[in-house]
C-alpha cells in the first residue's frame, strides 16, 4: 500500500517550547488515523503541520510522494475542516462549497454542478441559497465537510469537527463521516481529544502526549496492550484503576498494595520489591459470590447509567468498577470483587512503561 | 390589561390639576436638559447662520444688515472664483481622501502582521494626527520652503525641479502642497479604523481560503475587502465631508494663492468672512456648500442602504 503522508524525524520548536518532538507516522492512502490526546499535547500542531499552517523546524514531510516542508498551503492540496468551520460568512453555502474551484478557474457552470453533487451527498440542496448565519449547528458543519469533499483532495485533515454540535449529532456525525470516508476512498487525518471519537472512527490511532507519540496502532490493539501508563490510562472510559504493587521476595508474584487483594503469581523478570502498578480496566471487575475467590472493599458511591452502573470504592487508591444494568450495590456496603488475571496490565512505576508478564494467577493473600 | 386600568384611571381621574399638568409634562422634563441643549448649542447657530445668507451683513458697514432674499446667491451664480473654488474643492478631496485612504490601508495591512517593537511603531504612526493641523500647516510649509527646507533641493537633485523653487507659489502644483501635508496629516485617521476592522476579521478565514487554494492577492479580494468594505464606506463618507470642510492647511499654507489656485469653498468662505469682512456672502457660500455635502452624504447612504439589501 503507498503512502499518502510520510513524516520522519519531525520537530517543532515555537522559540524555546518544543512542541512536537521527533514525530514518525506513516498514513497509507485511504486509512482513516486519528490524532488524539490531553489538550496541548501537539495534535491540532501537527495537523496545522500537515497543512502547511506551521511551519516545521525540522525533519521531512511528504505527502503523495513529494517533500512538502516549504510548500505553501494552497499548493499542498489538502483540505480541512476546522472546528469552528471557518465558513466564509459572506458568500453564500454555494459559494463556500465553489471557492476553492472558482480559485482554481473551474468554469462557473462546472462549479456550480460539482456543488450540487456534493451537496445531494451531504443533505445541503436545499440550502445553496443560504448564508452561513442562516444555518443551525450541525448544518454548517456539513458546509464544512462538503467544502472539503468537493475538492478530491489528497487528504483530508479534520481538525476536532464534532467538538461544536450536541452529544446526539455527534454520535450521528462520527458515523457520518466515517461512511463519506469509505465511500470516496480518501485518506483522513482526524484530530480530536475525545478518545471515543478516535478508537471508533479510525483505522489507526496516535495516542500523543507533550510533542511526543506515545503508541500508535489499531484502536483495539491500543486497548488491549497498552505500551505505558500513559495511554492505558487516556484509552478507555471511565479510566483504568492502577492499583500499586511490588514484587514479592522470591520474586515470582505481585504483591498489591489495597487491603484484602490478592497475590498475582506470574512469570517475572523483575528484582525482588520492584515497584510497579498493576492496572484493570472497571470492565474488567466483577462482583462475585462471597465463596468465590476474590476480595473485600467498601463502597463509596454508586452512579447509574441505567444501562450500566459505576461503582467507586472506598480504597485508596479507589476502584472503580462498571457493572451491566442495574445494581442493588448500594454506598457503605462492602462488596466481593474479583477479575480475570489475564486482564491485568503491568506498568514499571518508575519509568510507566508496560511490563509484559507470563501467565498470572491469583492466590489468597498470605500472611506478610 | 394596563390599558383599560389607563381608561379608568383617566374617566376617573380626582388628581387636582397641578399635579395632572406635572404629570403629563414629566417626559419632556426628563429628555428637557438634552433637547435644549442641542437647540442652544447646534439649532440657534444654524439658523442665525442661515439667516445671514440671506441679509446683508458687512463687519466694516454699520448700515449693513438688511434683509436682501436671494442677492447673494444672485452674486454666487456669476462669481467666477466661486466656481474655481469649487473645482478645487473637488480636486483636493479626491485627491487627499484616495491618498490617505491607499496609504492609510497599506499601513493598517502593515501594522495587522505581527513584527519586532510592533507596538512602538503602531504609537509612533498614529503621531501625526496628534498635531495641530495649524503646526502640520506651518511645518510643510517650511518644509516646501527652499530658502529652509529640504524637500525642493531634493527634488532639483532628484531632477523632478529645474530649479530648487518653492510648490507653494507654482499656480501648476500648488494644490499639491497643502494635498501632501493632508495625506500626511490623515493617513493614521484611516490607519488606525481600518487596522482595528483587520484584527476583527476571524484568522481561520485566512486559513481557510489559504488551504482552499488562495493567493495573497486571492485573500485579501475575497476575504479581507469584503469585511472592510463597510467600514471603508463609513470612513470614506466621513473623510469626504471634513476635508472638503477642512481649511485650515490651505489657510495656513498658501491662504488660497497662488492666483487662486489653491482656493476651496472653505478656505474661500474663510476668506470672505474673516479677510473680506462680509459675514452675509460667506454665509451664503456655506449654505451653498451645506447644502451640496448633505446631497453627497445622502447619495453614500443610499447607496449603502441598497448594498448592503442586496448583501
Amino acid at each position: 500500500m503507498t503512502q499518502q503522508i510520510e513524516l520522519s524525524g519531525v520537530n517543532k520548536y515555537y522559540g524555546a517550547y518544543h512542541a512536537l518532538r521527533d514525530i514518525n507516522l506513516s498514513i497509507p492512502k485511504g486509512a482513516f488515523v486519528a490524532l488524539v490526546g490531553p489538550s496541548g499535547c501537539g495534535k491540532s500542531t501537527l495537523l496545522r503541520s500537515l497543512a502547511g499552517l506551521e511551519t516545521i523546524s525540522s525533519g521531512d514531510l511528504v505527502i503523495a510522494g513529494e517533500r512538502m516542508n516549504d510548500m505553501p498551503p494552497r499548493k499542498r492540496d489538502l483540505a480541512m475542516v476546522f472546528q469552528s468551520y471557518a465558513l466564509y460568512p459572506h458568500m453564500t453555502v454555494e459559494q463556500n462549497l465553489t471557492y476553492s474551484l472558482r480559485i482554481k478557474g473551474v468554469k462557473k457552470a462546472e462549479a456550480k454542478k460539482a456543488a450540487e453533487e456534493v451537496a445531494a451527498i451531504t443533505g445541503l440542496s436545499d440550502l445553496l441559497h443560504r448564508y452561513p448565519r442562516e444555518l443551525s449547528g450541525g448544518q454548517r458543519q456539513r458546509v464544512a465537510m462538503s467544502r472539503a469533499i468537493i475538492r478530491h483532495p489528497k487528504a483530508f485533515l479534520f481538525d476536532e469537527p464534532l467538538s461544536n454540535l450536541d452529544a446526539a449529532l455527534r454520535v450521528h456525525m462520527r458515523k457520518e463521516i466515517r461512511a463519506l470516508h469509505d465511500r470516496l476512498g480518501a485518506t483522513s487525518v482526524y484530530v480530536t481529544h475525545d478518545q471515543v471519537e478516535a478508537m471508533t472512527m479510525a483505522d489507526h490511532v496516535v495516542i500523543m502526549r507533550a510533542g511526543v507519540i506515545e503508541q500508535q496502532g489499531r484502536p483495539l490493539d491500543l486497548y488491549d496492550r497498552p505500551a505505558n501508563r500513559f495511554v492505558a490510562g487516556f484509552i478507555g472510559s471511565p479510566a483504568m484503576n492502577f492499583i500499586p504493587a511490588r514484587t514479592s521476595d522470591d520474586g515470582t508474584s505481585l504483591i498489591l498494595d489495597l487491603p484484602g487483594a490478592p497475590v498475582l503469581a506470574m512469570d517475572l523478570d523483575l528484582p525482588p520489591g520492584h515497584a510497579v502498578s498493576v492496572g484493570i480496566r472497571p470492565e474488567h471487575l466483577s462482583l462475585a459470590t462471597a465463596d468465590m475467590p476474590g476480595f473485600n472493599v467498601p463502597v463509596a458511591a454508586i452512579e447509574s447509567t441505567g444501562a450500566a452502573t459505576f461503582v467507586t470504592t472506598e480504597t485508596t487508591p479507589e476502584i472503580v468498577l462498571v457493572l451491566n444494568g442495574r445494581s442493588t450495590v448500594s454506598a457503605g456496603e462492602t462488596i466481593h470483587l474479583t477479575f480475570e488475571p489475564k486482564n491485568i496490565h503491568v506498568f514499571d512505576a518508575g519509568s510507566d512503561q508496560r511490563i509484559e508478564v507470563g501467565t498470572v494467577l491469583t492466590q489468597a493473600k498470605t500472611a506478610s | 390589561m394596563s390599558m383599560t386600568a389607563d381608561v379608568y384611571d383617566r374617566r376617573q381621574d380626582r388628581r387636582p390639576w397641578l399635579k395632572r399638568l406635572a404629570d403629563a409634562s414629566e417626559p419632556y422634563l426628563y429628555s428637557a436638559p438634552a433637547l435644549i441643549l442641542i437647540i442652544v448649542v447646534m439649532l440657534v447657530p444654524l439658523v442665525v447662520g442661515i439667516s445671514y445668507a440671506f441679509r446683508d451683513i458687512q463687519l466694516l458697514n454699520p448700515f449693513s444688515g438688511g434683509f436682501i432674499g436671494l442677492e447673494h446667491f444672485e452674486t454666487l451664480s456669476k462669481d467666477r472664483a466661486f466656481y474655481t473654488a469649487l473645482k478645487n474643492t473637488l480636486w483636493w478631496t479626491g485627491a487627499s481622501v484616495f491618498l490617505q485612504f491607499g496609504f492609510g490601508l497599506i499601513l493598517a495591512l502593515l501594522l495587522d502582521k505581527p513584527f519586532m517593537g510592533r507596538g512602538l511603531v503602531q504609537a509612533l504612526v498614529f503621531l501625526p494626527w496628534a498635531v495641530p493641523s495649524f503646526l502640520a500647516g506651518l511645518n510643510w510649509s517650511w518644509l516646501f520652503n527652499p530658502v529652509i527646507g529640504p524637500i525642493p533641493h531634493w527634488l532639483f537633485d532628484l531632477g523632478l525641479m529645474s530649479q530648487p523653487g518653492n510648490i507653494l507659489s507654482d499656480p501648476q502644483y500648488a494644490m499639491w502642497g497643502p494635498i501632501i501635508a493632508n495625506v500626511w496629516w490623515g493617513i493614521p485617521f484611516f490607519a488606525i479604523t481600518l487596522l482595528a476592522a483587520l484584527q476583527s476579521i476571524p484568522r481561520d478565514l485566512y486559513e481557510a481560503a489559504s488551504i482552499d487554494g488562495a493567493s495573497w492577492f486571492q485573500r485579501f479580494w475575497s476575504i479581507t475587502l469584503p469585511f472592510l468594505a463597510p467600514t471603508i464606506a463609513i470612513t470614506v463618507l466621513l473623510r469626504t465631508v471634513w476635508i472638503s470642510n477642512f481649511a485650515d492647511l490651505i489657510v495656513v499654507m498658501t491662504g488660497g494663492g497662488p492666483a487662486d489656485r489653491t482656493q476651496i469653498v472653505a478656505s474661500y468662505i474663510f476668506t470672505q468672512a474673516f479677510k473680506a469682512l462680509d459675514f452675509g456672502y460667506a454665509s451664503a457660500i456655506a449654505l451653498v456648500l451645506l447644502v451640496l455635502l448633505l446631497a453627497y452624504s445622502m447619495l453614500i447612504i443610499l447607496l449603502r442602504q441598497t448594498l448592503l439589501n442586496k448583501g
